[in-house]
């Protein structure tokens, strides 16, 4: 059985980051990732990222795989699997098992890095199954990374920031958002992002909410409606809308099997999506031998993925005695820097939601 | 719309791998299952492919919603590997290297 | 890069059958620049459409106009892909005889036999 020191799974930018640190410390360390090229989300994301230079300000998203791929390929301690699935852990052990095409392969591994990111939350409507009803990420998908149109009219469902800039790229693609509703009184996401769509032309339409998908055995249509306070559908306002594509933009929950298999120690945030597991300031999990980091620890950004996966790479390092140069002060460094990007209005959820799943005192 | 055609009937998808309805989990519940685990041993919602991936959380919510309790409250069903099917060919051949 | 099917062939002398593919890939992006890659040919339930090596089977049937993908198995309800990521099992279809391969993740290669899947579909029996 093949044995490693650190194993990572999930090769976005937490995953990439987290790879970085343990393969700078000379840990014997070994990424997995099911897609066959590294990137997770980033592969999408044609937007410039704010921030530190530490953060890449200034960088498309699309660009940053391949500047870590250029120091990770070149590290002799550091092995890359790609289209790899690992579908499990098991603790007691501490051996993952991964699908390698039609090779089951089990890795021993010292320490796991989760760093398997999060999944699209369905909705529950009237024919929400229609071919045609589309997650945010999937129209994505389609247009940034395989340059296709989803469709001709996007009815766009959530007012997040991904529903505000994946109605963006919408429009830069040609396709027309017919319009935005939010279930909330209030747009979600930075008011930056509502106001290009404002200038558009694409009416946001707070409260309201799509309640049927039209069409036989695709979307030709959608019903939205205005609902009240307790997201209650208010009788009467139901409106008929003509697209071709509904695309639920309406959160992400964390994906977190592996932790749950491994017996962590999980809470219920809802500001951080669902479920996620308990961990140190450290990213470190109740279970000595797991650490997590990026969305699958609660659902942020690129950015945020960035940093918790260093600090976890650092932790893991460190804690198999390997030597990461110093280690205190990038530690601090980082959380300063994801605190920074907490700060302001968006962030005070997330930083209550961190908070919640941090263990007291910030240490087990 | 212009010429009104066949629509779909209305069936509000819970679980898309096993085609479980809402309607169907409110029976279930109903009914007195009052577990995720249940609720999945009975119908087989979550035991598809996508293994509960996208049907858990509107189960619990509606969990919630019937039993009065706030959602962190609803149990969570065991997670067993693998968390995505894989082909018993794939196992039956063994491992890589041993 | 694809003015070919925006514009569509009248006469591109194919055979009768062949999905011309609607005006859907995306040309002049203001940021992204689409990779080119080898055209190859695969049928969709016996009809003949063009595709990029490589690129997801569902990419190349939605560039082709092609959205319905399953029929579930209980109820027997249209089904499309969702999460486009490998993680729904939206999207299964039977490629080449083997049923609930999942599309949005799959790579199309030259040739390959598409078919929608109606339920669990069939096992290859060999």
């Amino acid at each position: 059985m093949r044995e490693v020191d650190i194993a990572v799974v999930g090769a976005g930018p937490a995953g990439l980051a987290a790879t970085l640190a343990c393969g700078e410390s000379g840990a014997a360390t070994l990424l997995v990732d099911y897609m066959d090229a590294p990137g997770g989300q980033l592969i999408k994301q044609t937007h410039k990222f704010f921030g530190s230079e530490r953060q890449f300000a200034g960088t498309r998203g699309i660009q940053i795989p391949a500047i870590f791929m250029d120091r990770l390929s070149k590290m002799p301690n550091v092995a890359l699997m790609w289209g790899a699935n690992a579908s499990g852990y098991y603790a007691d052990s501490g051996v993952l098992t991964l699908e390698d095409g039609s090779k089951f392969v089990k890795v021993k591994a010292k320490r796991v890095i989760i760093a398997t990111g999060a999944a699209e939350k369905p909705l529950a409507f009237e024919n929400n199954d229609l071919p045609g009803v589309y997650g945010a990420g999937a129209v994505q998908t389609l247009m940034n990374v395989h340059g296709v149109k989803p469709g001709d009219r996007v009815l766009m469902v959530g007012s997040g920031n991904i529903g505000l800039i994946v109605s963006y790229q919408l429009i830069q693609a040609g396709v027309e958002v017919v319009a935005l509703v939010e279930a909330a009184g209030c747009i979600g996401g930075y008011l930056v992002h509502a106001a290009k769509l404002r200038r558009a032309g694409v009416p946001i339409l707070t409260s309201h909410t799509v309640v049927r998908a039209l069409g036989e055995e695709t979307v030709r249509g959608a019903v939205v409606a205005q609902v009240d306070q307790s997201w209650q559908v208010i009788p009467g306002s139901e409106r008929e809308v003509a697209c071709d594509v509904i695309c639920l933009a309406v959160g992400l929950t964390p994906l977190v099997d592996m932790m749950w298999q491994a017996g962590c120690e999980m809470k219920y945030v809802p500001a951080l999506g669902g479920h996620v597991p308990v961990r140190d300031e450290n990213m470190r999990a109740s279970n000595p031998a797991v650490y997590v980091a990026g969305d699958s620890g609660g659902v942020e950004e690129a950015s945020s993925a960035m940093i918790s996966g260093e600090i976890a790479g650092i932790s893991a390092a460190t804690s198999l005695g390997f030597e990461v140069k110093e280690a205190d002060a990038r530690l601090s460094r980082l959380k300063a820097d994801l605190t920074a990007i907490r700060s302001g209005p968006t962030g005070e959820k997330i930083c209550a939601g961190i908070k919640c799943a941090t263990v007291c005192g910030g240490e087990w | 719309m212009a010429g009104r055609e066949k629509t779909a009937d209305g069936s509000i998808v819970i679980c898309r791998c096993e085609d479980i309805t809402l309607s169907e989990i409110r029976d279930l519940i109903a009914q007195g299952y009052h577990t995720i685990d249940e609720i999945k041993r009975v119908s087989r919602a979550g035991m598809g492919p996508c293994q509960g991936r996208t049907c858990r959380q509107l189960i619990a919510r509606e969990l919630a919603a019937a039993l009065g309790v706030p959602i962190e409250q609803v149990e969570m069903p065991t997670f067993r590997p693998p968390s995505r099917p894989v082909l018993l060919s794939t196992i039956a051949r063994g491992e890589a290297d041993e | 890069m694809y003015s070919h099917f925006a514009q569509g062939r009248e006469d591109s002398g194919r055979p009768l059958g062949r999905l011309r593919p609607n005006v859907v890939r995306l040309k002049d992006h203001p940021i992204l620049e689409f990779p080119t890659g080898r055209e190859v040919e695969f049928t969709f339930n016996g009809k003949e459409i063009e595709g990029i090596e490589g690129e997801p089977i569902a990419a190349a049937l939605h560039a082709a106009g092609v959205r319905i993908l399953r029929h579930s198995p209980k109820l027997g309800r249209a089904r499309g892909f969702f999460c486009a990521i490998g993680t729904c099992s939206s999207c299964l279809m039977t490629v080449d005889g083997v049923p609930n391969v999942r599309v949005c993740t799959e790579p199309l290669k030259q040739g390959m036999v598409v078919e929608t899947q109606e339920g669990h579909g069939h096992l290859p029996i060999d």
